[in-house]
């Protein structure tokens, strides 16, 4: 009887396990397992002093089984959203989307239209760069723009087996404290990244911050920002 | 007869270096020879197996209406505070000027669950139990006299503030997610609010921003009795660092392994 309840308490667990992948890797039901999925989004200055801005898309995951991964998909578009006035609404697009083994970056335009649904801002051309298997391909555009999209090392990191264990109840300790990373001897007591060797397909692309423009957001610090996001895009 | 046969040799390998060293445009039977259907753009192509010698290039079809299916602003926004499938498959789908309305609600209600399982397991009333006004408040707007904030971050300000699910990154700065500088009470050299890095610890950020009360260790482990047994949990870090491979050059993210 204890022992039934306990494989039961397990299985739910790894029910919920399937559905809680932080950062926004398989994230909702609706998405979960589909070529469309984010897992990530970054954006940032690459140097101290650099003039440029990164922005950095992971889609996808090979962090568990049966998860689609490993194939950008020619029906999804990938685009990342930048509000320069503060009202949440996209101002600029950068979008950027595979055909036959090339990834198209399109913008950073004003879209056709904003919101939920849209069009390849086909006129609005900014290069493209093949897609790489292990080794990087990058190109590099005449006005500095550098390009690239393949699979990487999944940079996220979180114990996200134990994050399910807290909210379900189950870690009156709450989570664990940190271990030595470089053994598993200590795995069973100490914390452990989750993505710790998966990987996701990547999109990558560094901007000179000329080609946003200025913008009149601020963070809650009062300096200017561009306020992002990205989403992914199926073709109806 | 050997001395003739070094010669023939030599004849020969001098015809493969130079039939190897042609371009791929000539007739010559070379080595690598850049073809029509090796699924890379070479030789006198003008696009990917196509343009040159090869067929015509048929330009890439860009046509067509797209529709969201994905979201992400800020990391794990929609993992931690939407509550449940549904709420997850609607943030998706939404854009970030209707997020407030149509999600601040329900990320308060969760941000209160999570304090509610801690309640439970320690034995507490769960009504008794609820989120604390984080650290920011003190950090934004400094400590008045008693050391609590002057204009706390409540529950309904913070997931007013997560509901409109955006990544701020500032221009011509130093990027920081968050980092509380030297901790309470005075934070010094704190910073953030500028973007995200991959080796941010965006999940130690957030679980302190959530779970860390005033001064950012409330829930923490703390051995309240001394009895060498933490008597409250380890809500404010998830105790793992960055294990991935990054570059400082672009594209700055790993091989894959």
């Amino acid at each position: 009887m204890k022992k039934s309840k306990l494989f039961m308490g397990l299985g739910a667990i790894a029910v919920a396990g399937a559905l809680l992948v932080a950062a926004d890797h398989i994230d909702a039901p609706g998405t979960t397992a589909t070529t469309a999925d984010i897992a990530d989004f970054f954006a940032f200055e690459p140097t101290l002093g650099s003039d440029n801005t990164v922005f950095a898309i992971d889609l996808q995951s090979n962090v568990l089984e049966n998860l689609a991964y490993g194939t950008f998909d020619e029906g999804v578009l990938t685009e990342i959203n930048i509000d320069t006035d503060d009202d949440l609404v996209e101002d600029l697009v950068i979008q950027a989307i595979p055909r036959a083994g090339v990834m198209y970056f399109f913008g950073p335009v004003v879209p056709s239209e904003t919101g939920a649904t849209g069009t390849i801002m086909a006129n609005a051309p900014l290069g493209s760069v093949a897609i790489s298997n292990e080794t990087a391909i990058v190109e590099t555009t005449e006005e500095g723009v550098s390009l690239f999209a393949g699979p990487r090392q999944d940079a996220f990191f979180f114990d996200f087996f134990q994050f399910n264990s807290v909210i379900g109840g189950n870690a009156p300790e709450g989570f664990k404290p940190a271990g030595d990373p470089t053994t598993d001897a200590d795995d069973d007591t100490t914390a452990v990244d989750t993505f710790d060797g998966s990987n996701t397909m990547s999109i990558v692309i560094e901007i000179p911050n000329s080609m946003l423009g200025t913008t009149t957001a601020v963070n809650v610090l009062g300096l200017p920002v561009y306020k992002t996001w990205v989403t992914t895009n199926t073709k109806q | 007869m050997r001395l003739n046969t070094i010669k023939y040799m030599v004849v020969a390998l001098s015809a493969i270096a130079i039939l190897g060293s042609c371009k791929d445009d000539d007739d010559a039977l070379v080595l690598n020879q850049p073809i029509c259907s090796d699924g890379i753009q070479n030789g006198k192509e003008t696009g990917v197996d196509c343009g040159g010698p090869c067929n015509d290039c048929v330009p890439p079809d860009f046509s067509g209406t797209y529709a969201q299916v994905d979201f992400m602003g800020r990391p794990g926004i929609n993992t931690v505070l939407s509550a449940t499938g549904e709420i997850k498959d609607a943030h998706n789908v939404a854009i970030p000027s209707e997020m407030v309305a149509s999600f601040q609600s329900n990320f308060e209600a969760r941000l209160e669950q999570y304090h509610d399982v801690y309640a439970n397991i320690l034995g507490a009333d769960p009504a008794a139990v609820n989120y604390q006004p984080n650290i920011l408040g003190d950090i934004l707007n400094g400590p008045n006299e008693d050391g609590f904030t002057n204009n706390a971050v409540s529950a309904t300000l913070l997931t007013t503030v997560l509901a409109a699910d955006v990544l701020e990154v500032a221009p011509n700065h130093p990027t920081t997610y968050f980092n509380g500088g030297s901790g309470a009470p005075n934070y010094t050299n704190a910073v953030g609010f500028t973007g995200r890095a991959p080796q941010d610890d965006v999940i130690d950020v957030s679980l302190i921003l959530l779970f860390g009360g005033g001064d950012g260790a409330r829930f923490s482990g703390q051995d309240t009795d001394d009895d060498g047994i933490a008597d409250l949990p380890r809500l404010t870090s998830d105790g793992v660092d960055l294990t991935a491979t990054l570059s400082t050059e672009f594209p700055y993210l790993g091989a894959p392994e």
